[in-house]
């Protein structure tokens, strides 16, 4: 991660004094960003760096579901599962995704294309059913669109 | 200075304090897991909880802070009620482990569950599983399913040892007490605290590990020698009326374990690490019989021996032992000093590696009782020894001695407890007892005065070091 | 429309969110004025005469949080916005931040000045895509306006401001799980006291604040006090974004000003239950308050004391409409499944209840639910009410309890029958 510390000053610059311990989320992000997880001398230079407990980042790592330690697939898919989508046929499209990759939630297709997730509400709920592909929100959902979605990643891949 | 009303009675509390520190500290006694006296207020068990009289709701006690007039009831319907819900939620997922568990008899959450709930579970549900018996360190075991999430053990490494070793990974009820990847507990020397502070049998000791059941052992109060610290533990051995009829007597007369002794002048409720290990200091192979030259002879021969070896001498010097009580230090200032030059010896320098000082407990000098002699035989006793040409005969007392810096033509007189090849080599050598077979006292850096209690009988072969030097004095020798 | 507007005044285009457009619009003309012609004490008072509520979920007049910091103690005050939105069918901030991103920036900077505050802070989930984007392109062109920096418009008035991502955690939804967070901790939360805006970001005297509450600043001082409270009813004054959503014809992001009937919102505004479906229930504020049916709807208006009146909360303006043939149990299951993966698993109560109550009921899903097993959820519900370090554990226990209440025979055919009353499902029934 070494090669992020000059935009990391940038962004500590931003912050008061005394704040390193703050810079911990967005380094991690940043970090995860760059190489798709953190690895584990990502951790040991960010200590350094920061000056903050290495055990403070190995729990901030565990405690949030959107940092990891292991690389995933090239496009995460994250689907929706909470009430208002699964009130507007989440469940059946969660269901399809899975038939369709051939793997269950949690799990990344052999191919390492695609991982596919459940998550709980991303605040979306007026456009439900709601996917999640890498960052970006993919917004009133259907089988249909699922399947058109999946060929144009596929093509990207 | 405000007054406050506990079940109905006033109590003169402090401002500042919580109705937890006030209740305790005027004899009423609320639960508590998480709570320490000396860590940070985390409020996470929920056990502490009292009514405040009119609400009809129950409020955690070790976070809130007293108010004049406030009116609290420790142990209401209501109170019990919650305390049994929280014990309930408490043992949801903990397993019935007990008859396995080293912390059986100690143990807050069994004494807390006789007291407050005493109900079989009321949950159908199979219990969650998670990791047993982890290694945290090389000392440490951790069974995360016994685990109530505390978090003492975290904040103790946070806040006292400062080694920010441990954490607590994942989240509700998947999480998990771990140590930092690069396993920084064990290179934290006050490590071995948590096991004393887990309120339940989550943290246990390695070397302890199913040595014993507590109710068999009995706990002496005695110092560690560790260090000039002097801190106040708690030797741990088998009552007398719970000796194993073995074949091995050795199995009566060990040290099972070593805990902290709580002692606001010294100490507080903490110790190193090096405390807990001083099996490994008193039971290393003993020197049992008394010798001249290395033939074995009896004890009072050995004495005489010695006496007359003290009475041809023209010039004598004395290396007193830094691990000498008050009392062996005294018995032999008054019978050979004034008269011979006198020298205390650190029978102990620091191991490699090991912690030199810090602003917690260690100190540089790991010897028990330099002070002591230091208060004896004088600040000038402290210096390296000097030996004048004429040297002829050298007492030394205790380990430490290196005999190749001793003048070449003088005779010896050894004070030893173990076995080493030097105690061959004295023209005299006389066994003697060491810390936990007699009582005495160390007078500790800052000046404090600590007493220690025997907790097992000493060989007859062998003799207390104060009644050696009372057969030393000047009549004595003038005698034989 | 309903009712009056006082937020989403203006149509929303392509650029309505730029920097360009908002000045167009009058935008950093009030703040031009206070930070020239007003003291903070002046500020405070107008924010406290409007009664302005906090609009997050708690209702805790903004006024009264904000009145707890000393102005001149000598230490650092700080202000965060809570973007976290994290409260299951609430995505009404998002409008906010998507759309009038510089109307929460104007606002708080007045709000920098009148808490003496010199770092801002705006706390965004780490999922949000597009309105973390524009938010933190809006924070660009502020920089580069010279609205935030040293000595704004020459004034003794410095303000900077950090846009702070989560990273996935409903808990940092809660303030001080929030202020945990962005210490760059876990995101557990405090016990209480110390208050935050005695002892927060790193102890030091701290204003978290609702996104929309935040928004509102700008106008109140803008019109004053007076004008504000014209709007809404005499107890709750001014609007309340709405997001609605579940099987309604027209979900989306509303304003409802307060007092606003419930029936003309539903089945006006928001154009009824989608084609051939009828209304079963609501959620009112977010799934962490009671629901309610349909014929203790019909009778409502959009204000606090009226759902509260009902046995029920406005909450965080998360209203989720249900229609009839949608299984309560199964969406219970969704709920209750909810706040297991989300307990930060601190305390005692909401770690092991929470999951507790999960494994009850999918064991009743299962088929294999027993009669005492209802009982259960409501006795573990009551026994985390009140017991827990935030509100997470009074949030399952209405959730839990609402439906428990309204729709237990549901529940109970499930037990005795293995099997759901409504198949199941969650997508309701359609009515020919």
């Amino acid at each position: 991660m070494k090669h992020l510390i000059p935009e990391f000053e940038k962004l500590k610059a931003r912050f008061p004094a005394g704040f390193e311990s703050s810079l911990v989320l967005p380094c991690v992000r940043r970090i995860q960003e760059d190489r798709g997880y953190v690895a584990d001398d990502d951790i040991a230079g960010l200590v350094e760096y920061l000056g903050v407990p290495r055990i403070q980042i190995e729990e901030v790592l565990s405690y949030y579901t959107q940092f990891r330690r292991k690389p995933i697939g090239r496009f995460h898919l994250q689907a929706c599962r909470n009430v208002t989508c699964s009130m507007r046929s989440a469940e059946r499209l969660i269901d399809h995704l899975s038939q369709k990759l051939g793997v269950a939630p949690g799990q990344t297709t052999p191919d390492g294309v695609f991982t596919l997730s459940t998550a709980e509400c991303l605040g979306s709920c007026g456009t439900a059913p709601v996917v999640m592909v890498n960052d970006t929100y993919h917004e009133n959902m259907s089988i249909e669109k699922l399947d058109a979605l999946l060929e144009e990643l596929k093509g990207q891949g | 200075m405000p007054e406050i009303f506990i079940n109905g009675q006033p109590v003169q509390a402090e401002a500042g304090q919580t109705v937890m520190q006030a209740a305790l500290a005027n004899g009423f006694y609320i639960p508590y897991f998480c709570w320490h006296p000396e860590l940070s207020i985390a409020g996470n068990c929920r056990i502490c909880t009292v009514q405040v009289e009119g609400r009809s709701w129950v409020e955690i006690s070790c976070n809130m802070p007293v108010t004049e007039g406030l009116h609290v009831l420790t142990d209401s319907d209501l109170v019990r009620e919650h305390r049994k819900a929280t014990m309930q939620f408490i043992t949801l997922n903990h397993p019935v482990d007990c008859g396995i568990c080293d912390k059986a008899g100690e143990c807050t959450l069994q004494d807390y569950h006789f007291a407050y709930n005493g109900s079989a579970s009321v949950s159908r549900e199979p219990k969650v599983h998670a990791t047993k018996f982890h290694d945290l360190s090389e000392r440490i075991l951790l069974d995360n399913e016994r685990c109530i999430l505390c978090s003492r053990c975290v904040r103790f490494t946070r806040e006292i040892s400062k080694s920010n070793a441990l954490g607590i990974k994942n989240r509700g009820d998947v999480s998990l007490v771990r140590a930092a990847d690069d396993s920084p507990l064990d290179a934290d020397p006050y490590s071995d605290n948590v096991i004393d502070i887990c309120p339940v049998g989550a943290l246990l000791s390695k070397p302890f590990l199913h040595k014993a059941r507590v109710w068999y052992l009995k706990p002496t109060p005695s110092i560690c020698p560790g260090c000039e610290r002097g801190c106040s533990v708690n030797i741990w051995h088998r009552k007398a009326e719970w000796h194993l009829r073995a074949l091995d007597p050795a199995q009566n007369t060990s040290i099972a374990r070593v805990t902290p002794l709580e002692n606001p002048a010294v100490n507080g409720p903490w110790i190193c690490n090096k405390g807990r290990d001083l099996a490994q200091v008193f039971e290393r192979p003993r020197a049992d019989r008394a010798m001249q030259k290395g033939k074995p002879v009896e004890l009072a021969s050995a004495l005489l021996a010695a006496r007359n070896l003290i009475g041809e001498a023209k010039r004598v010097v004395i290396l007193v032992s830094s691990w000498g009580s008050n009392e062996e230090l005294a018995a032999c200032r008054d019978a050979l000093n004034g008269r011979f030059a006198t020298f205390i010896k650190r029978d102990h320098a620091p191991l490699p590696g090991e912690r030199i000082e810090d602003d917690l407990l260690i100190r540089p000098d790991k010897n028990p009782n330099t002070a002591g002699a230091r208060a004896l035989f004088g600040e000038a006793s402290l210096r390296e020894p000097a030996f004048e040409p004429d040297t002829d005969l050298v007492l030394v007392w205790g380990e430490g001695c290196n005999f190749a810096t001793l003048p070449a033509g003088a005779k010896i007189i050894f004070l030893n407890s173990y076995l080493q090849p030097e105690n061959g080599h004295a023209d005299v050598f006389i066994p003697v007892s060491v810390q936990t077979e007699r009582a005495g006292t160390y007078t500790n850096f800052a000046g404090v005065v600590s007493a220690f209690e025997p907790c097992f009988p000493k060989q007859p072969t062998v003799a207390n070091a104060q009644d050696v030097f009372a057969a030393f004095t000047q009549d004595a020798v003038a005698r034989s | 429309m309903p009712g009056k507007q006082l937020l989403m005044t203006f149509p929303v285009t392509a650029t309505s969110h730029t920097l360009a457009d908002y000045v167009a619009r009058g935008g950093y003309a009030t703040l031009r004025r206070v930070l020239t012609q007003l003291k903070p004490e002046d500020v405070t008072k107008e924010v406290n005469a409007s009664g302005l509520l906090g609009h997050g979920g708690a209702a805790f007049p903004a006024g009264r949080k904000w009145g707890v910091v000393h102005l001149n103690d000598n230490q650092p005050h700080f202000l965060c916005a809570n973007a976290d939105e994290g409260e299951p069918g609430t995505f009404k901030d998002r409008w906010i931040l998507e759309n009038a991103p510089h109307l929460l920036l104007e606002s708080m900077l007045i709000s920098s000045f009148a808490l003496q505050v010199r770092n801002a802070f705006v706390y965004i989930r780490g999922e949000f895509d597009l309105p973390y984007r524009r938010l933190a392109a809006a924070v660009e062109e502020a920089y580069t306006a010279g609205w935030f920096g040293e000595h704004i418009l020459g004034t003794e008035f410095s303000c900077d401001i950090v846009v702070y991502r989560g990273a996935g955690s409903y808990v940092c939804g809660e303030a001080s799980g929030l202020l945990s967070s962005l210490e760059g901790k876990r995101g557990y939360p405090r016990n209480r006291p110390p208050r935050l805006t005695v002892q927060g970001l790193y102890k030091r005297p701290t204003v978290v604040n609702n996104v929309e509450t935040l928004a509102n600043i700008t106008r109140i001082i803008a019109e004053g006090a007076d004008a504000y409270r014209k709007v809404g009813t005499a107890k709750c004054p001014g609007t309340q974004l709405v997001s609605i959503s579940g099987h309604i014809a027209k979900p989306g992001v509303y304003e409802v000003e307060y007092g606003y009937p419930m029936q003309q919102f539903l089945f006006d505004d928001c154009g009824g239950m989608l084609p051939g479906q009828k209304l079963k229930c609501i959620v009112p504020g977010g799934i962490s308050t009671k629901v309610l049916t349909a014929a203790e709807v019909e009778p409502l208006t959009f204000d606090h004391q009226s759902f509260a009146g009902a046995g029920s909360s406005l909450g965080s303006g998360g209203m989720i409409a249900i229609a009839e043939g949608t299984c309560m149990v199964r969406l219970l299951q969704v709920m209750l499944r909810f706040y297991h993966h989300e307990s930060c698993g601190q305390c005692t109560p909401c770690r092991e209840g929470m999951g507790w109550l999960h494994r009850i009921i999918d064991r009743i899903v299962a088929g294999e639910g027993q009669p005492d097993d209802i009982d259960s959820l409501y006795r573990i519900s009551r026994l985390q009410d009140g017991m827990t370090i935030c509100g997470m554990g009074d949030a399952a226990g209405y959730a839990t309890i609402g439906i428990l209440d309204k729709y237990r025979d549901e529940f109970e055919y499930w037990v005795a029958n293995k099997r759901s009353k409504l198949a199941g499902n969650l997508e309701g029934t359609v009515h020919a």
